[in-house]
């Protein structure tokens, strides 16, 4: 079954690479809004007389606003509408004629879709930032192979959370309203906005106890040295487990949407 | 024309009206997920203390200004959307216009009325009237005056915004995400005070796409504050003439494309 | 009256070859179409797909601008006065919708009373006429969205006349239905010719809708006017061949007769096929009945669809 989802993902990743001017426009606006919220928290820390703020001083915090960009495109937050289409249309009746999970079926698809988009879209964009601004890059090696597990966690964990709200689809006839609501709590609480760390304390708690800040917040939190360690590893672990959490709460509503499905039709 | 775009809007709005429900909810997610990034902003302003020398009130005050212009501007110019328009180019839909006998322009403005964008508009009402609580304008007859000037002239200039949109519709569909900077991207910019950014941005978006013309400028005229810029204190007053004028050339772009889309078809 | 003189409209189609380069090559898609078509006539529009019908049918509407010729409908240039020209005509496309998809059918209407300016009796005698000729009392209060195509069909036909136009372009608008909707949606156009005398050009594939309705066609392939007659002479000339099938008195082994091929044989049935340039109809009778006892007999004309095929395949125009 590994080799049959490489080559969906394969497929995918070519599917992807196809949509070149869509990703360049896509990487303009990475740039700008990136620029914009670094404008921002430049003028913010200027007013500081501390140079610290949640843990990231000015350098951490204009290298959060790069990262952030290239991480939403890479686990894409938003805009993922295919489930839901494919649900609404009756398309995915045909997922079920194929031995694969179709969990993992479309899990294979986005990781395609994934790498293209970080080889178009994610890299060049830290690669401006790396031009224009002084970057907090992870100090050692083990800094990098904590954030490099970091994001494939965050991939995963946001494929996961995108996969369970799109279900919605099986009971509602318009879940578009749904695909909003979500992208309303995942912008804010995934810390795309502003660090979690920027937060007043009650905030920043109850921000944890969602699953959102391990999409955005904790890999950059790792990449710019500001978690490291054993605090680094408690991460890793949070990602972990919601991670068990979802992908087990997605399996659980797909059969039951599933079953909805073949017995009350299309 | 008018009666004609009465009569057509009024089916519009009756079949969004249709679904009470699902239309309440649309309102006030969208009025809560546009009101997240000021809500984000706020919490993490506290630890900060001020930005480009303005309060947290003087942001919110041009933040819902532009916030609540745009809202109504997206409501009304819903027609020209470029997301929505290219779809009538793509599908070829639009010949469907050229086919009936009431004007093109009025015909765009009634094909759709997206009441839900009610819901941007009321967070940026709201916003504005906390502002007004701490910003401390001494509101004189002139000011008070020409407020709504500010806000018409700012609808004007982001409907300009859309227009333009709309017409590359009529050279390429795709690649429309540069539009989404000047317009989505242009609101935010505007909502921060525009010192903040790096002089070459500023004057881009001063000279060429004179979104600071449209909040910022007249911002400094409410606040009495002294142009850190040093540009004639005239550009604090031609928001409504702007706003206008860069609608006018919007419209006449649009006739161009027009011509365009009648000389090579889709 | 629609007069059309050394039409050509040629457009820019881009190729892409490798990477980045791109090349654009000049297409006619008319080429030099000249006709006329007078008040009244139900014009049969033909030709393969990309001959360039839907592109004339753009420039009679005024959604085109061509790119050499004129064009003059009931004394107006189309796309120069485009209110003015479309408030007098209507036009139905295939498989697009006229009307607002969200809308009730009769919300729909109603909007077009208000943009057609249509008089309120006007308004009323039509809406009751094609209420009853197309059956739309049944889904005139549901959203044309929700509609079968047949039904949509028949909904844009009624609104294509609602404002009594002197001119109806129909493209197709028989595509995608069953039988028996195709059959009403034909007796609802010969029934308004009959009375209103409408000007009716129609493209289509559906050769069953030209034996019906058209008297007149013209055919078009690859932007250039081949052929513009009578229906009736089209098969004359391009016939080929024509079957005679005939009932015998008594059985007979061989029923072979010079000048024709005996493509088959039933009982007491054979059928011949002939040629119409090698010999006529009348005079093979003569040498079948010379030869055998007939009870009874009758002459079939290919089938249009052959006919015209034919055309096409081997380019005989």
């Amino acid at each position: 079954m590994l080799t049959t989802l490489l080559a969906v993902a394969r497929q995918a990743l070519n599917r992807q690479l196809v949509y070149r001017a869509a990703n360049l426009a896509g990487l303009v606006t990475n740039a700008f809004f990136g620029f914009l919220r670094a404008s921002v928290l430049i003028a913010l820390f200027a007013a500081k007389t501390a140079p610290r703020v949640g843990g990231l001083d000015l350098r951490a915090a204009v290298t959060y606003t790069g990262v952030a960009q290239a991480l939403i495109v890479w686990v894409a937050l938003w805009g993922w509408w295919d489930l839901i289409d494919a649900i609404k249309t009756g398309d995915i009746a045909s997922d079920l004629q194929r031995p694969l999970s179709v969990f993992w079926y479309w899990c294979a698809q986005d990781a395609g879709r994934a790498v293209a988009q970080l080889v178009m879209r994610s890299l060049p964009i830290m690669a401006v930032y790396a031009v224009l601004f002084p970057l907090a890059l992870p100090r050692d090696v083990v800094q990098w192979i904590g954030f490099g597990t970091a994001i494939v966690m965050a991939w995963l964990l946001c494929f996961a959370w995108r996969f369970l709200y799109s279900l919605a689809g099986f009971w509602l006839t318009d879940a578009t309203s749904i695909g909003r609501a979500a992208a309303f709590l995942m912008t804010f609480l995934s810390g795309f906005l502003m660090p979690v760390g920027f937060f007043p304390p009650w905030a920043q708690t109850l921000m944890l106890l969602t699953p959102f800040p391990s999409f955005i917040n904790t890999p950059i939190e790792i990449f710019v040295n500001v978690a490291t360690g054993p605090h680094m590893l408690a991460l890793l672990a949070i990602q972990a487990f919601w991670i068990v959490v979802l992908i087990t709460l997605a399996h659980v509503v797909l059969y039951a949407g599933l079953r909805r499905l073949t017995m009350e039709g299309g | 024309m008018i009666s004609h775009y009465l009569k057509l809007v009024s089916g519009v709005l009756r079949s969004q009206l249709a679904y009470r429900t699902a239309f309440i909810v649309d309102v006030i997610t969208v009025g809560m997920s546009n009101a997240l990034e000021f809500v984000a902003f706020a919490l993490a302003f506290a630890g900060f203390g001020h930005i480009g020398g303005w309060s947290l009130w003087q942001v919110a005050f041009s933040w819902g200004l532009s916030e609540a212009a745009f809202g109504t501007m997206d409501m009304i110019f819903s027609g020209f959307d470029p997301a929505r328009f290219a779809q009538h180019i793509k599908r070829g839909t639009f010949d469907q216009f050229l086919l009936r006998p009431v004007g093109l322009v009025t015909q765009i403005f009634a094909s759709d009325f997206a009441l839900r964008r009610l819901g941007r508009v009321a967070q940026g009402l709201a916003i504005f009237a906390l502002a007004n609580a701490g910003a401390g304008v001494i509101w004189t007859p002139a000011k008070l005056a020409y407020l709504p000037l500010v806000f018409v002239g700012a609808v004007a200039f982001y409907g300009a915004l859309f227009v333009f949109g709309a017409t590359l519709c009529f050279w390429s569909t795709e690649g429309l995400e540069i539009v989404n900077l000047f317009t989505y991207g242009g609101t935010t910019m505007a909502s921060y005070p525009m010192h903040i950014y790096t002089d070459v941005v500023r004057r881009l978006f001063t000279f060429v796409v004179p979104t600071a013309l449209m909040i910022y400028y007249p911002a400094l005229f409410f606040f009495d504050l002294p142009d850190p810029t040093g540009l004639p204190k005239i550009a604090q007053y031609l928001a409504p003439l702007v706003g206008f004028g860069v609608l006018t050339l919007a419209l006449v772009s649009w006739r161009v494309g027009v011509y365009k889309y009648q000389g090579t078809g889709s | 009256m629609i007069t059309v003189e050394h039409l050509v409209k040629e457009f820019h189609v881009f190729e892409r070859r490798g990477w980045l380069r791109r090349r654009t090559r000049l297409v006619r898609a008319v080429d030099g179409i000249s006709f006329t078509i007078t008040p009244g006539e139900l014009v049969g529009y033909l030709g393969p797909n990309g001959a360039g019908k839907s592109t004339t049918i753009k420039m009679l509407t005024g959604i085109l601008v061509p790119s050499a010729g004129v064009v003059q409908v009931n004394g107006r240039v189309p796309w120069r006065e485009r209110v003015a020209h479309v408030g007098r005509i209507g036009a139905v496309f295939g498989q697009r919708n006229t009307l607002w998809p969200d809308l009730p059918v009769a919300d729909s209407f109603d909007l077009l009373r208000h943009i057609y300016h249509i008089p309120p009796d006007r308004y009323r005698a039509n809406l009751q006429e094609f209420r009853d000729l197309l059956g739309l009392d049944d889904f005139m209060g549901f959203p044309v969205r929700t509609l079968s195509l047949g039904q949509r069909m028949r909904a844009n036909l009624a609104a294509a006349w609602l404002h009594d136009p002197d001119i109806v372009f129909l493209d197709e608008p028989t595509i995608g239905l069953d039988v028996v909707a195709k059959e009403h949606i034909r007796a609802f156009l010969q029934r308004v010719k009959l009375e209103r005398g409408t000007t009716v050009i129609l493209t289509t594939h559906d050769l069953a809708d030209v034996e019906r309705l058209c008297e007149r066609v013209m055919m078009i392939d690859h932007g250039q006017l081949l052929f513009d007659g009578k229906l009736a002479e089209l098969v004359e000339r391009f016939g080929g061949e024509r079957e005679l099938v005939v009932d015998f008195a008594e059985s007979y082994a061989d029923v072979a007769v010079d000048g024709a091929t005996v493509t088959q044989r039933e009982g007491l049935r054979a059928t011949y096929r002939f040629a119409r340039a090698k010999i006529t109809a009348s005079e093979l009778i003569s040498r079948v009945s010379a030869r055998y006892r007939l009870r009874d007999l009758s002459v079939r004309e290919p089938e249009i669809e052959a006919t015209i095929r034919r055309i096409y395949e081997q380019k005989l125009l």
